[in-house]
């Protein structure tokens, strides 16, 4: 899986082309922790690259949503197409984490 | 108070038992000293009984062998007949065996020494014998004999008896004291147990009283568990409202996207939430209970942190601590503020909070003010210049005012597009910013593209070349705002790139999309920065851009006008050889 990460402002936004599936989601997983830590949860995660997400994708968002809340912070997604915001909705994993329609609007919310 | 009653009772019981072997051995005495009595008595009388009609009979010989064979027989020490006058009549002790014979001088009794009569040790007993001639007195004394077992051997062997019993006695006292003692305790306990005493520490008893004074603790102790249970039960009843207050809190601080410490005035952490630990990486667990100090590193924070916990400062200090960039860099901001409750052993609440981005916001938006003063400042100078030298040539030098006219023209044109990109982001950032759909012909459009930049890419001595498809499909959208995109894009390959370079407009249409690409030969973007220059007010940090004027707003606008039409732009580029900006748009989308 290939990621896409830039600095804008100084939020951090990963951007996974491909779908989250199998082991993909874990090296997502392992990458979105990693800028988290590095930028004390200034994080954003562009999905408009992202097809699709499996059971694994959903599980990774979920555990990194946990792990942001148990930070005071919470997961702020972008871009999300309609499949990915559709299957977050049925999993009732929408209300764990914040949806934004592009990357300036999720920037935008840390000020 | 039972070892003495203990001693007391065997004491009582020691007497008991000489007593009643004295007593035993004296009256078993008088028995046999009566039963003697008894026997001298009757022998007395029996003797009496013979005697007088021998002496009558004149048979004094027989008397004689009559008293000897009675004292033989009747172990008597004396047994003598006398006469009233002293005179011994017949004696039948051995030695002393005498008879009264005539012709011989009368014989004398001896006395009774004085005090054998009175002496415990014989038995004297004396009887009256009449003749018809005279009166004589019969005189029996025999020593008392006590039987064996009513004498000192029997004294010592009770003795003995006593003594064992005694020792027995102590032996068991001994075995029992000290269980004596604990039962002793016990009581003593008991009886502060009905005073009210209900300490478990005063109503213990020694454990080397033996098994009762530890089965007693046993029962204190469980007791004192049970009362302990119960009071933490009717504790946990009485405060669990409070507990779930605090519950709550903690779970409420946990959800703060600001940090905060409780410090003591020891500087141990007493707590910190999740997002402190973060903001100080570190770990929640290792924090609690150790030194703030470990975590804080900032000398600054450090000294307000102390001030306050020594209550030397009570107000609270704000201090922005700037991170290394090898932490990730960044700006918190923490308030240092006292915390004087009775209830809490905190005194330093330290809140931590993140303000990085809204720094790089600010920084932004001055960086942006000076842009926009300085890109406003040029054109209007330029036009207040040419203003006032048009009215100085007034109508002298018509060819000279033409041109004035052109510049302040120009200029104005300049700076009311500046302006429009201005509103325009305004727009974007308030979210009004719409499109107005109308029918876009593509080939008017970059035909007046083309008029447009035409005098600027000759003045700057580049190519510009448009390779346009021979037939371009219809659109549907917002033609000022495409062609406000298109003239940014334009624009900036024109502005970045060097003299006798190349600027070309390849447009590829089909149906239901058209595909703009702007390819320059200039500078060249560095790969960090491609997707950067996107942002608003965003501007590279390439020397060579410095010197070039722009508000770094036009590729931000553009982006932003394609996406509002479902479109996107995207750029290829390397350094000092050129870039391509591609230009997707759909032909018939619904304008946002």
């Amino acid at each position: 899986m290939e990621f896409l990460e830039q600095t804008k402002g100084a939020v951090r936004v990963i951007k996974p082309r491909g779908p989250l599936v199998g082991p993909d989601a874990d090296q997502f997983k392992k990458r979105a922790t990693e800028a988290a830590s590095a930028c004390l949860g200034r994080l954003v995660v562009d999905a408009s690259a992202v097809a699709y997400v499996d059971s694994r994708g959903l599980e990774v968002i979920a555990d990194l949503s946990e792990e942001m809340t148990q930070g005071g912070m919470s997961l702020k997604l972008c871009g999300a197409n309609e499949t990915v915001r559709e299957v977050l909705e049925l999993t009732e994993l929408a209300g764990m984490v914040e949806h934004y329609s592009d990357v300036n609007s999720a920037v935008r919310s840390f000020l | 108070m039972v070892a003495s009653t203990g001693l007391a009772v065997a004491a009582i019981l020691l007497m008991a038992i000489a007593g009643g072997g004295a007593w035993t051995i004296l009256s078993q005495r008088q028995l046999a000293r009566d039963e003697l009595s008894a026997r001298v008595e009757s022998a007395g009388r029996l003797l009496v009984a013979s005697v007088e009609p021998l002496l009558g009979a004149g048979n004094e010989s027989a008397v004689k062998m009559l008293l000897l064979n009675a004292t033989k027989e009747g172990e008597f020490r004396r047994c003598r007949l006398v006469g009233e006058d002293g005179e011994l009549v017949a004696d039948g002790a051995p030695p002393k065996v005498a008879v009264r014979t005539k012709g011989s001088g009368p014989a004398r009794a001896e006395p009774i020494p004085p005090g054998e009569l009175s002496d415990p040790r014989y038995i004297n007993a004396s009887f009256e014998v009449v003749t018809r001639s005279e009166k004589m007195k019969l005189e029996l004394s025999r020593e008392v004999v006590y039987p064996r077992w009513a004498g000192w051997e029997a004294q010592t062997g009770l003795g003995a008896a006593g003594a064992a019993g005694f020792i027995a006695l102590l032996l068991v006292y001994r075995r029992l004291k000290r269980r004596l003692r604990g039962v002793g305790a016990i009581g003593e306990a008991l009886r502060a147990l009905q005073r009210g005493e209900s300490s478990a520490a005063a109503l213990e008893v020694s454990g080397r009283f033996g098994p009762e004074a530890a089965a007693w603790n046993q029962l204190i102790s469980e007791r004192e568990q049970l009362r302990k249970q119960v009071a933490g039960e009717r504790a946990k009843e009485t405060l669990g409202t409070r507990g779930d207050v605090k519950a709550d809190l903690a779970y409420a601080c946990d959800a703060l996207w600001q940090g905060m410490v409780m410090v003591d005035d020891r500087l141990m952490v007493r707590y910190a939430n999740g997002a402190a630990a973060i903001f100080l990486r570190a770990k929640r667990e290792a924090m609690v209970g150790a030194s703030i100090e470990e975590f804080v590193k900032d000398p600054a924070l450090r000294e307000a942190i102390r001030g306050v916990a020594s209550g030397t400062v009570r107000h609270r200090t704000t201090i922005e601590m700037k991170r290394a960039e090898a932490e990730g860099g960044g700006v918190l901001r923490c308030n240092v503020r006292p915390v004087r409750k009775e209830d809490t052993t905190a005194s330093v609440v330290v809140m931590i909070e993140d303000v990085t981005q809204q720094r790089v916001a600010d920084e932004a938006r001055n960086s942006f003010v000076a842009q926009a003063t300085h890109e406003l400042r040029t054109p209007l100078t330029n036009i207040r210049l040419y203003v006032e030298q048009a009215i100085e040539v007034g109508d002298s030098d018509p060819a000279m005012r033409a041109k004035c006219l052109d510049v302040i023209n120009s200029e104005s044109r300049r700076l009311e597009r500046i302006v429009g990109d201005m509103l325009s982001v305004s727009e974007i950032e308030a979210g009004s910013f719409k499109l107005r759909a109308s029918d876009v012909r593509l080939e008017t459009l970059f035909e007046d593209l083309r008029v447009d930049f035409a005098a600027t890419a000759k003045e700057k001595g580049i190519e510009l070349r448009f390779e346009l498809p021979p037939k371009l499909p219809p659109m549907r959208g917002d033609r000022d705002k495409i062609t406000l995109a298109l003239h940014n894009l334009v624009g900036n390959a024109l502005k970045y790139t060097p003299e006798g370079g190349s600027v070309t407009v390849k447009v590829e249409a089909d149906p239901s999309s058209v595909v703009v690409e702007v390819i320059d030969t200039g500078i060249g973007i560095s790969a960090e920065e491609t997707e950067l220059i996107f942002e608003k007010f965003y501007r590279a940090k390439d020397k060579r851009v410095d010197g070039i004027t722009g508000t770094g707003l036009g590729l931000a606008l553009a982006r932003e006008v394609v996406r509002l039409h479902g479109g996107d732009i995207s750029v290829r580029s390397e350094l000092n050889k050129g870039s391509t900006f591609t230009m997707t748009i759909p032909t018939m989308a619904e304008a946002a």
